[in-house]
């Protein structure tokens, strides 16, 4: 077999086309995960009743099995649950009208909020207590100190490990071809399949990634960089 | 103007404060002094409802509570009336100096952006930082920071504002600056609170000085009083320590 150079940009320009799926998966599951993990973060900072112990088993559940195996629960999982609930409730609608991304994005934003609970409770746990008795003390409340001094600080401790987790997802995200989304894995797939010159495909792909994940770099370094002007930086 | 009456504290077993009654009239200087554990700063704290008392009432001019059955509300407040300068300045590390002593004329107080930018700028230049209303925290020194502080606490016009050692993190160099501005807004007959083991600044600027240990007022007065003539053998102790006689050789 004879490496062909011409058939990786072809399948360089057709695999293009999958980047906005692939982009959808990434940023659905970041921003949801991000939602769902600082609520969790926050639930079992300040222990809340009830809803601490699930947060607790939320997290070890998540952590502890693959990304493949939550979509793969998902994809199979909750049809049945949306069926037997609209059955019961007379509804009209089934679980055939979910679009198979969205079955991507529920999973996907499951996996996400429990690893970035973990970046976020890290990031609290960076601001010294001193800033929020500060904030108590000039009169906020705690919703507006969380809101005004601690959240900003902490987002700014935590960017590099955002930015580890949104390089995650994106790459995790290949797994949705398994649920037949296109993203730029399948795309490249579907591509070698016409002339089995998968080497050249995936290669492809592969520099696309490589691109993308450059891009997500050098956006978080921008962004450390404005967030950060406080900073006299660690040790660093 | 204020009154504490039967604050206790306990952490856990720990009982820190133990039925302590206060009194400070308006305008007056009250410097706490006493050994580290005596629990000063924890009554204090207590005032700001940093620390929650386990007993007690507190009352500044009409507003009463009790710290048994304190609702958010009435913690809020209290806050309000009250205004802390710390140890470790716990200045908003990510806003300017300017916008530290804003924050809390926008968010709390809700007055438009132009009039608070107005009177922080003016406090700023009173504290004698001016020229550094950009900087950030972690481009002042000490010394500034306290002052920035302090400009934060004055932002606010609380009916007192609480000083817990507000110069033991300081470079000895930089106490005197720190020391000068709270001299200057004491003269302006605000009511204040301080914790600190600078002596001489007791002497000098307190009204009404309170000695503790154990967690129990052992000992007040007037500075003359308490310095010159302290009555429990406890305050005599401490008053020796802390300022030995030049007895020995070299």
């Amino acid at each position: 077999m004879k490496l062909d150079p011409s058939f990786i940009w072809t399948a360089f320009v057709q695999i293009l086309g999958a980047i906005p799926t692939t982009l959808y998966i990434t940023i659905v599951s970041v921003l949801v995960g991000f939602v769902i993990g600082t609520c969790v973060a926050l639930i079992r900072m300040y222990k809340v009743p009830l809803l601490y112990p699930l947060a607790v088993g939320y997290v070890t559940f998540i952590r502890g099995t693959p990304m493949l195996t939550h979509l793969l629960l998902i994809y199979f999982g909750l049809p049945v649950l949306v069926d037997g609930v609209s059955s019961t409730l007379g509804w009209s609608f089934s679980s055939a009208s979910i679009p198979m991304i969205g079955f991507a994005y529920i999973s996907f934003s499951i996996t996400a909020g429990a690893y970035m609970s973990e970046v976020v409770r890290a990031g609290l746990l960076a601001v010294d207590r001193g800033q929020l008795e500060a904030a108590h003390s000039v009169g906020m409340t705690t919703p507006q100190a969380l809101r005004r001094i601690v959240f900003p600080q902490a987002l700014a401790a935590s960017l590099p490990n955002l930015s580890n987790s949104v390089i995650g997802m994106l790459h995790g995200s290949t797994l949705a071809f398994t649920v037949s989304v296109v993203d730029i894995n399948a795309k490249a797939q579907i591509v070698a399949s016409t002339n089995w010159k998968f080497f050249e495909a995936y290669l492809a792909a592969a520099f696309i990634f490589w691109g993308l994940t450059l891009l997500i770099e050098r956006m978080t370094s921008l962004i450390e960089k404005r967030m950060n002007l406080y900073n006299r930086g660690g040790v660093a | 103007m204020i009154q504490l009456t039967h604050i206790s504290k306990a952490f856990g077993r720990n009982q820190v404060l133990n039925d302590i009654n206060l009194n400070v009239t308006k305008g007056e200087v009250v410097v706490i002094l006493g050994p580290s554990g005596s629990g000063k700063t924890t009554l204090l704290r207590c005032v700001n409802y940093l620390e929650k008392p386990s007993d007690g009432e507190i009352t500044i001019g009409d507003f009463s509570m009790n710290c048994r059955q304190a609702r958010k509300k009435e913690i809020h407040q209290l806050r309000q009336k009250t205004a802390m300068v710390f140890q470790q300045y716990n200045l908003f590390r990510h806003k300017t100096a300017l916008e530290n002593v804003m924050e809390g004329l926008l968010i709390v107080k809700k007055l438009p952006k132009e009039e608070a930018k107005k009177r922080s700028i003016a406090l700023l230049e009173k504290v004698g930082l001016g020229t550094k209303l950009d900087s950030y925290p972690s481009q002042l020194s000490g010394g500034q920071q306290q002052r920035v502080g302090i400009a934060r606490a004055l932002a606010l016009e609380p009916e007192v504002i609480l000083f817990d050692e507000p110069t033991s993190a300081l470079d000895p160099e930089l106490v005197g600056e720190v020391l000068a501005v709270i001299r200057k807004i004491a003269k302006e007959g605000i009511t204040m609170i301080v914790v600190t083991h600078e002596m001489g600044f007791a002497r000098d600027v307190a009204n009404h000085v309170v000695f503790m240990d154990g967690g129990v007022i052992v000992e007040e007065g007037t500075p003359t009083e308490l310095f010159n003539h302290p009555k429990e053998e406890r305050t005599k102790q401490f008053l020796k320590r802390i300022t030995p006689e030049l007895n020995y050789s070299i």
